[in-house]
């Protein structure tokens, strides 16, 4: 009487077992190896959510334009805290934390692009 | 009186950054908003002072307030506010519609 069931169920058993062993294979051929950490940032996309964040900081005169030559104190006239603010901002929007020693030496769109081109943790 | 040096113009820029981040993590707009002129105006009203004492002073205040801002700031993200009218919706990424 068991003898059908039981068949039945080795029978089962060598699918699971069959299908278990074919499983990894199958999966290696669908998953690559690459492993993506963060979309990488092209420097145009960069700078250009760098200018909107310098547009939308409340103490930049809105009329003047913003390029990556346009430096914080000469160009928009903000002091040293201002920047420091600004700076906050951009690293809000890029998710980053840049060190205190290197935020004092960018002074200009350009060299905050610079920064966050070679921070891998951008995004 | 403390004979320590006044603090370094690196130092009191770092203490703002601290000042602004930790006024940025409140959840509630009017608090935020609050610390961050807070902070303003207190480091530019501070920016001419000459004196050791007045500095160091004016330093030891800061890093008092410092701390209570870093708390209240952390007790606020544990309480959930309704946005103003006046916060867009998503603060990042706003000019980009």
């Amino acid at each position: 009487m068991f003898k059908p069931m039981l068949r039945g169920s080795a029978c089962a058993l060598k699918a699971v077992s069959v299908r278990a062993a074919f499983r990894p294979v199958a999966a290696a051929s669908f998953v690559s190896p690459i492993r993506f950490y963060s979309s990488s940032l092209n420097k145009d996309e960069i700078s250009s959510r760098v200018i909107d964040v310098v547009k939308s900081f409340d103490k930049t005169t809105a009329s003047a334009s913003i390029t990556n030559d346009t430096h914080f104190a000469k160009d928009l006239g903000l002091d040293s805290l201002d920047t420091v603010e600004l700076l906050v901002a951009i690293e809000e929007e890029f998710d980053i934390e840049i060190p205190d020693k290197v935020a004092d030496e960018i002074k200009s769109v350009g060299e905050a692009v610079k920064y966050i081109e070679s921070n891998p943790e951008a995004n | 009186m403390s004979a320590s040096p006044g603090p370094s113009r690196a130092q009191v820029l770092a203490l703002y950054k601290q000042f602004i981040k930790n006024a940025n993590g409140f959840n509630n707009y009017n608090y935020r908003e609050y610390f961050l002129r807070k902070a303003r105006t207190t480091f530019r009203k501070n920016r001419a002072l000459e004196d050791p004492a007045t500095i160091s002073a004016a330093w030891d205040t800061a890093l008092k307030d410092l701390g209570v801002l870093k708390r209240q700031s952390v007790i606020s993200q544990m309480y959930t506010f309704d946005k103003q009218v006046v916060e867009p919706l998503d603060p990042k990424h706003h000019s980009r519609g």
